[in-house]
């Protein structure tokens, strides 16, 4: 049992992860076609994980209104909403509109999903404003130096700050340019650096947690 | 309580109330002010103008409604771009929660500029995986998408003559607000089957697409609702895009002296107190 809990897992790991970290490389059509039916599989898993991701937030909620905990009525509407969604969807063979005319899937999308996440994220500029009034202080050197940039931009992002100030698209193009690209790239490669420590961590065994904590 | 600390705790009601006419007194009165064409978004409109016609043109609308009013009016703007210049429109997503909404918005420009769907435009929909499409479709386009939303063989589709895979590809322009998006084209798809690409994405996401654009691998950026109204007015065809940057300019500004009036109230407090401190 060990073997097939522990040990198979990492040789399945070792001989993919070197297959396709060297696959990249190597452009025979063998390997290519070898990239393209792992895509494939990617693919597919890809739609059981969705499959997977339904079930277990069903599971989740059901649990929540059968023992009535806090909030259970969210759980029941997004049951509701859910199961309602999937039969309008399936009804309407996954179409919003047939021949011109919207399906009740399509009515679900455009007059509730999509004003309802439109809504959510308009939202936000509300609570934005509110909260760069409440903390973006200059209390200290850095905050200030923060908050100088952050005008700056804001002014030559928009044409009213451009007519105001002239001269804040070009700085406001300069910091996005020079220091923000300079900033990213160093934190990308940092980050991609350790990336591939990590991968080539787990491709040869010493970083497991991925197998789980079960007993062995 | 002194005028500074009443102030710093000012009800956010009214700073709600202060945004929302910022953002609806310039949409019902507006005043179009000129906007400024920046080279990110030239570099999108001069590639695409540079196109011989019938090329390959691949547009990603990888977003869903929640962005729609930033990448809404770009993917607008571009796709009448696109058509104007006869380019071969293939369309699709990576979310499948902007599926519909890119159908429609497909369709809709191609009805406007009287596009005819199979041999000038096609919209290929959603397929699972994510980042693991853009691979499958640079190894092969036909297995990643056997059939296009409609449910038609892609095999069958006359503007896919000759497109075997993303090498096929002329140019292609990835608008996303999230991950699959610009980055995942570039990493997954550029590199390796060497297209030329473009960029566009809501305003946020702009400054972390800049290391892209600045060292070649993006050869344009539009960046939020301004990269959108610096398009729509390229492409000579005022929208939605144009129509919000004075909502835009007002709610900054709107923003910046609020950020101005919290500090200079913040710095009259922490020296009162310093007074007090210095005379007790």
């Amino acid at each position: 049992m060990i073997f097939l809990r522990r040990q198979l897992p990492l040789l399945i790991t070792l001989i993919t992860g070197l297959l396709f970290a060297g696959q990249y490389y190597v452009p025979h059509p063998a390997s290519e076609q070898m990239l393209t039916s792992a895509t494939k599989w990617l693919q597919i898993i890809g739609g059981f994980a969705l499959i997977l991701g339904v079930t277990s937030l069903f599971h989740q909620h059901a649990v929540k209104i059968k023992r009535q905990e806090a909030g259970w009525g969210y759980s029941f509407v997004l049951y509701a909403g859910m199961l309602g969604t999937i039969a309008a969807g399936l009804w309407a063979d996954g179409k919003e509109s047939v021949d011109g005319a919207m399906t009740a899937f399509g009515w679900v999308y455009n007059f509730m999903m999509v004003p309802l996440q439109g809504t959510m994220f308009a939202i936000l500029a509300f609570f934005i404003a509110s909260a760069a009034y409440r903390s973006f202080r200059a209390r200290s050197r850095e905050a200030a130096v923060l908050l100088v940039a952050a005008v700056i931009v804001m002014m030559g992002r928009v044409p009213l700050g451009e007519y105001l100030i002239p001269l804040s698209g070009d700085v406001s193009s300069w910091i996005l340019n020079v220091l923000n690209s300079s900033v990213r790239r160093a934190i990308l490669i940092g980050v991609s650096l350790g990336a591939i420590a990590l991968s080539f961590k787990i491709i040869f065994g010493v970083e497991r947690s991925y197998l789980g904590g079960g007993k062995e | 309580m002194s005028f500074s600390e009443r102030m710093l705790k000012i009800d956010r009601r009214i700073i709600f109330l202060m945004i929302g006419l910022c953002t609806l007194l310039p949409l019902l009165y507006p005043v179009g002010l000129p906007i400024k064409i920046s080279s990110e978004v030239r570099g999108v409109y001069d590639h695409i103008e540079s196109l011989p016609e019938r090329s390959v043109f691949l547009l990603s609308i990888d977003f869903d409604p929640a962005s729609k009013p930033e990448l809404h009016p770009q993917a607008i703007a571009l796709l009448r771009h696109a058509f104007r210049k006869n380019l071969r429109v293939i369309a699709m997503t990576l979310w499948v929660s902007g599926t519909g909404m890119a159908d429609q918005l497909v369709t809709q420009v191609a009805q406007e500029l009287g596009k005819e769907y199979g041999k000038d435009y096609a919209f290929l929909g959603w397929s699972p995986g994510g980042q693991a499409v853009i691979i499958n479709m640079g190894q092969n386009l036909y297995s990643a998408f056997p059939s296009d939303y409609s449910g038609k063989p892609t095999k069958d589709l006359p503007i896919l003559d000759g497109v075997r895979n993303l090498k096929d590809v002329t140019y292609m322009v990835s608008l996303g607000a999230g991950r699959p998006g610009v980055e995942e084209w570039y990493v997954f798809g550029k590199d390796k089957y060497k297209f030329e690409m473009g960029g566009g994405c809501t305003g946020v996401m702009a400054p972390g697409l800049y290391p892209l654009l600045r060292s070649g691998q993006i050869n344009g950026l539009i960046g939020g609702l301004r990269g959108a109204a610096e398009y729509e007015s390229l492409i000579g065809q005022k929208g939605k895009a144009v129509a919000g940057m004075d909502a835009q300019s007002a709610t900054h500004v709107a923003i910046i002296v609020l950020v101005i009036m919290c500090n200079l109230f913040y710095f009259s407090l922490r020296r009162a107190s310093q007074t007090q401190g210095q005379v007790g």
